[in-house]
């Protein structure tokens, strides 16, 4: 299998701009039977050598070409993760197109703005169920020509038809391409530049539709460079191809793309595939990643997971724990105390429960051998970065936005602050605006724009060229950021305070019974929210008290489960000034979902349509 | 990839048989120690070489094979079988009639190689003419059929006197040796003393060294046959036949061939077992023997090979503690003073009016003798093993093993 990639199709062809298919085309040379990536398929993790990967891509570059597709046009993906995203993804790159990635859970209706809007000439849809929503638009999409589909079932009627290919026919079509026109993919490699948009990544739009932010190689180039390989980010050594990723959030969003795909392709560690969204925890246990990147969601269940199944442990287990829980939580203290490290006295007591508690609770949730752990794409619950760091797998915050390609701040090993983002990557390249407190960026890693939206790419910037990015922060000690809220969430009391409902938000959802919250309060004379239980942990807990219940619905609205709400809210209250504390608060008899308009598809609250949907609810509590 | 037990990337790893470092050590010792116990070097097991225990363990050897066939047809394929012993039978009178000593009663006087296989073979037939039975009765039904032919092959042994020898006297059996045909001294003897690369050995000892080794290889197979495609197939049948038959298994095809390997096993286990015995009457494989496999597949722990270790190791040590147990209970009562003495008479019958519970006595006397004792214990083993443990020894085992594994969580 040493075989390929010694680039003998097209030997006098440069090597270009070092794109991330270039640096696939790298690994390939280097180490071509070294494993890319993992599947899982019938139990078996199925490995991808890097000659095979990079063989696959030359094939789908190939195919791309022979389907029309030339420098510039759009390649549309819609699927889970799965290595043919990332196959497709890479030979688009590879031809100079311009890949664009929706959500799984993005319906028929954002699915035709999205490809409408990039005008997407080919299209891969995973499976029947992605395919049925663009079938459903198809009429309205006169530029998408072709559809490519990875399950073959339930495309049999289909089968006539020129427009859809099967991904296996798709592969071969470019194997056939690639005999006849050798080299041709090489050529156009060399000629890539820094300036080409590699890629659309369509924001989730809390507010108006999804506008394709335009992010170029040398954008990618930067942000390998701070983010992932930034001299001080993992501590003692840089991400190498020892390492593994587990890769289950949407590629589509600029962060996962960064940890799993582009660090693959810059970096050289192997690409793991969760089968899906619910069997992470059971994925994390057998694949033990070294680098682990996740959203707070996935950090918040997994800290209640721990504390539920603690709870129904037997005795002795038990007996363990709590001690063990006890000496997590001080070590937690001290390490946020001291930026990261440990006092001699925690690394002491760390030792003695590594031993006994820590090690056999890491390896069940699958962190025993990370050495690297960030959380990001929206905020996280202090005490959740605490638990963690008690138990030996620091979480270190970090932000950024699509915008920028992520590169604006984070916190790095042994001078992090929890409760802050961190502090920027270089000091000359973020701003507070004195006025506004509107945190702004300008560096390399800046988009190019809107795609097809210059007057939004206008605004997004200042006179002077900072991006602007939404959202409102402020110094901690000189050096690192506090993000407040975003501009426009902030609440005006109509008693005139200003307040920031994520802060509060996030306080109540450290609870394991709140997966949502909203605080409502601007114009109106108190502040007051909506909640909403966490299913499962809400209705063991009801088991255990023997309160019978059927729907989700029906759990919400018990008088207990309020009872239980309230004392959250009361604690939450304590910690908030006067003004800024819940007044009342109402249950939401709905689980809140992308497809019904509440959230967005990286389960941001959308305010303005929650505000709409459960009007009543808020009129209630307004009494008019 | 290091220290990630759960991450399979073939099914080589994913259903090999020693999947960890542990489990490869502790099989490790075991063999090392199944190996030096006759030599009586092991600290500890030196009471373990003395020629009764090595009888013992060469006992335990060859019903452990008869058990991993039984639990390939009851614990992989969920078909109760009562006429194990009818098959053991059939491999021990087949082995007679090849391997046998010349004389009044049939006998070829054949080396081991011909009638082990044979034994095998033979009784692997007869189970796929019995097997078309298990397709009509199902569950209970199945149990009461089998155990009919327990009786038909006690009547048609004892009737056969020409090859059995009848209830009187019995037969001899072919001698544990290897011969390459029918020459006067054999290459190999393992029924006389002698030495071994300039070990002196027992016959004792070298006839443990032979069954165990029979044994392993038949460990090694049946767990090998547990993980492949029939393997995998009885478990589905055994689970739900109607859902094994939706999704493709052949009922016929396995059940059939569940009783074929499960009686070649038994035919293999009747046939060392006769000749490790060397002369034994019909009723010996009688419904007594029957119970003595099926106690140890469902102590042992059904469907699972290293509980049928367990087992064959549990049900043939316990008659010896009852025995041992049984003595000392008849001397306390004899010499014992005070409330020592009345509880133990009340166990034990000591003279001939006296109505303990087990008798020590020679002869027919009240109460039961350590023999009938046993069986009574067998049943309420099982009884008890099915109740509460149902998965064996080995469930206790696993029990244990899962409370670390889970550790610090429950589940």
């Amino acid at each position: 299998m040493t075989t390929l990639v010694d680039r003998r199709e097209a030997p006098e062809a440069g090597v270009g701009y070092r794109t991330v298919a270039a640096m696939v085309r790298e690994w390939a040379e280097q180490k071509p039977d070294g494993v890319a990536m993992r599947e899982k398929e019938f139990g078996i993790w199925q490995e991808i050598s890097w000659a095979q990967l990079w063989d696959q891509i030359l094939n789908a570059a190939h195919g791309l070409l022979a389907l029309g597709v030339s420098r510039g046009d759009r390649v549309s993906i819609h699927s889970e993760d799965r290595p043919e995203w990332v196959i497709l993804d890479f030979a688009t790159v590879a031809i100079r197109g311009i890949t664009v990635g929706l959500y799984p859970t993005n319906p028929a209706p954002e699915v035709e703005y999205i490809l409408g809007d990039a005008g997407s000439i080919v299209h891969l849809a995973e499976d029947q169920e992605q395919a049925d929503k663009v079938i459903e638009v198809l009429d309205r999409l006169p530029s998408l020509k072709r559809i490519i589909h990875v399950e073959p079932r339930g495309f049999r009627e289909y089968r006539e038809d020129d427009s859809f290919f099967y991904w296996d026919d798709f592969i071969e079509l470019g194997r056939s391409h690639r005999q006849e026109n050798p080299g041709e993919v090489e050529q156009i490699m060399a000629e890539a530049e820094g300036d080409d948009v590699l890629t659309l990544i369509y924001t989730s739009g809390t507010t108006g539709p999804p506008k394709g932010a335009m992010c170029t190689n040398a954008n990618v180039t930067y942000c390998l460079e701070t983010v992932v390989n930034h001299p001080d980010r993992t501590g003692t050594d840089p991400i190498s191809d020892d390492d593994i990723l587990l890769t289950y959030l949407p590629l589509c969003h600029v962060a996962e793309r960064i940890f799993s795909a582009w660090t693959m392709a810059s970096n050289g560690p192997s690409l793991n595939f969760a089968e899906s969204i619910e069997t992470v925890q059971q994925n994390l246990r057998e694949i033990q990643p070294t680098i682990f990147f996740s959203v707070p969601r996935i950090w918040e269940k997994i800290h209640a997971t721990v504390l539920i199944k603690l709870n129904d442990a037997t005795l002795l287990k038990k007996l363990v724990a709590k001690p063990s829980m006890a000496a997590a939580r001080y070590i937690g203290r001290k390490r946020v105390e001291r930026g990261g490290d440990f006092t001699p006295i925690a690394k002491i007591v760390y030792w003695v429960f590594n031993a006994l508690f820590f090690r056999g609770l890491k390896e069940r949730i699958g962190l025993r051998r990370c050495r690297y752990a960030a959380s990001g794409a929206a905020p996280i619950a202090p005490e959740v970065l605490e638990f963690f760091m008690g138990l030996g797998v620091p979480v270190y915050e970090l932000y950024g936005m699509t915008e920028n390609t992520a590169v604006a701040t984070t916190n790095f090993p042994g001078r992090a602050k929890v409760g802050t983002v961190g502090e920027p990557y270089d000091r000359s390249t973020l701003r507070i605006d004195e006025e506004t407190g509107e945190i702004q960026t300008q560096h390399p890693g800046v988009f190019k724009g809107y795609w097809n939206k210059p007057e939004k790419t206008a605004e997004t910037f200042t006179e002077d060229g900072w991006l602007k990015t939404g959202d409102v922060g402020q110094w901690v000690d000189g050096t690192h950021v506090k993000i407040v809220d975003r501009i426009k969430d902030i609440i005006i009391t109509s008693g005139g305070k200003n307040i920031s409902p994520s802060e509060i938000e996030n306080s109540l959802k450290t609870s394991p019974y709140i997966k949502e919250a909203m605080v409502i309060g601007d114009g109106r004379k108190f502040v007051s929210a909506l909640l909403a239980i966490e299913f499962d942990t809400v209705g063991d807990w009801a088991t255990r008290r023997g309160i019978p219940y059927t729907t989700y619905r029906d759990l919400s609205e018990k008088p207990e489960v309020i009872e239980l709400m309230q004392s959250i809210v009361d604690e939450t209250n304590s910690k908030f000034a006067r003004v800024e504390s819940i007044k009342t608060f109402r249950m939401i008899p709905k689980e809140l979902d992308h497809e019904d308009g509440e959230l967005t598809a990286t389960q941001k609250l959308k305010r303005a349509s929650m505000a709409e949907m459960f009007g009543d609810l808020i009129d209630g509590m307004y009494g008019s | 990839m290091r220290g990630r037990p759960l991450l399979h990337t073939s099914y080589v790893s994913d259903q090999a048989i020693f999947n960890s470092g542990t489990k490869k050590v502790l099989v490790g010792l075991f063999l090392l120690i199944l190996a030096l116990m006759p030599l009586g070097v092991i600290p500890g097991l030196k009471w373990a070489a003395t020629n009764s225990w090595m009888r013992v363990f060469g006992e335990v050897a060859v019903l452990l094979i008869a058990a991993l066939g039984l639990n390939i047809l009851t614990g992989l394929a969920g078909q109760v079988s009562l006429g194990h012993a009818f098959f053991m039978g059939i491999g021990a009178y087949t082995a007679a009639i090849l391997g046998g000593p010349e004389g009044p009663l049939w006998g070829l006087g054949l080396p081991i190689w011909v009638w082990l296989p044979a034994a095998g073979a033979v009784a692997a037939l007869v189970g796929v003419v019995i097997a078309p039975t298990s397709l009509r009765v199902r569950g209970l039904y199945l149990a009461i059929v089998t155990l009919g032919l327990v009786f038909i092959g006690e009547h048609l042994f004892r009737n056969f006197d020409f090859i059995t020898g009848g209830s009187q006297s019995g037969r001899t059996f072919p001698p544990l040796e290897l011969k390459l045909w029918k020459e006067e001294a054999p290459i190999v003897s393992f029924q006389t003393d002698g030495s071994w690369f300039g070990i002196e050995l027992s016959s004792q000892a070298k006839m443990f060294y032979l069954l165990v080794a029979f044994a392993i290889v038949a460990s090694l197979l049946a767990k090998n046959i547990q993980r492949s495609r029939a393997g995998r197939a009885f478990q589905s049948i055994r689970d739900r036949d109607i859902a094994a038959e939706i999704t493709g298994v052949d009922e016929f095809r396995y059940k059939t061939l569940a009783f074929a390997i499960s009686s070649g096993y038994a035919g293999v286990a009747g046939a060392l077992f006769a000749a490790f015995v060397s002369r034994t009457i019909p009723e010996a494989f009688g419904l007594p023997l029957s119970v003595e496999v099926i106690a140890i597949v469902l102590i042992g722990g059904a469907g699972i090979v290293s509980g049928m270790v367990l087992g064959s190791l549990f049900v043939i040590v316990l008659p010896l503690i009852v025995q041992n147990l049984t003595e000392w209970l008849s001397d306390l009562a004899r010499s014992g003073e005070g409330i020592v003495q009345s509880i133990a008479d009340f166990f034990v019958a000591t003279g001939t009016f006296d109505f303990g519970l087990i008798s020590s006595l020679p002869g027919s006397s009240p109460g039961l003798n350590v023999f009938q004792f046993n069986q009574v214990l067998y049943g309420l083993l099982i009884v008890g093993f099915i109740i509460f443990e149902p998965l064996g020894l080995y469930g206790i085992w696993v029990r244990i093993r899962n409370y670390w594994k889970g550790w610090p969580f429950t589940y």
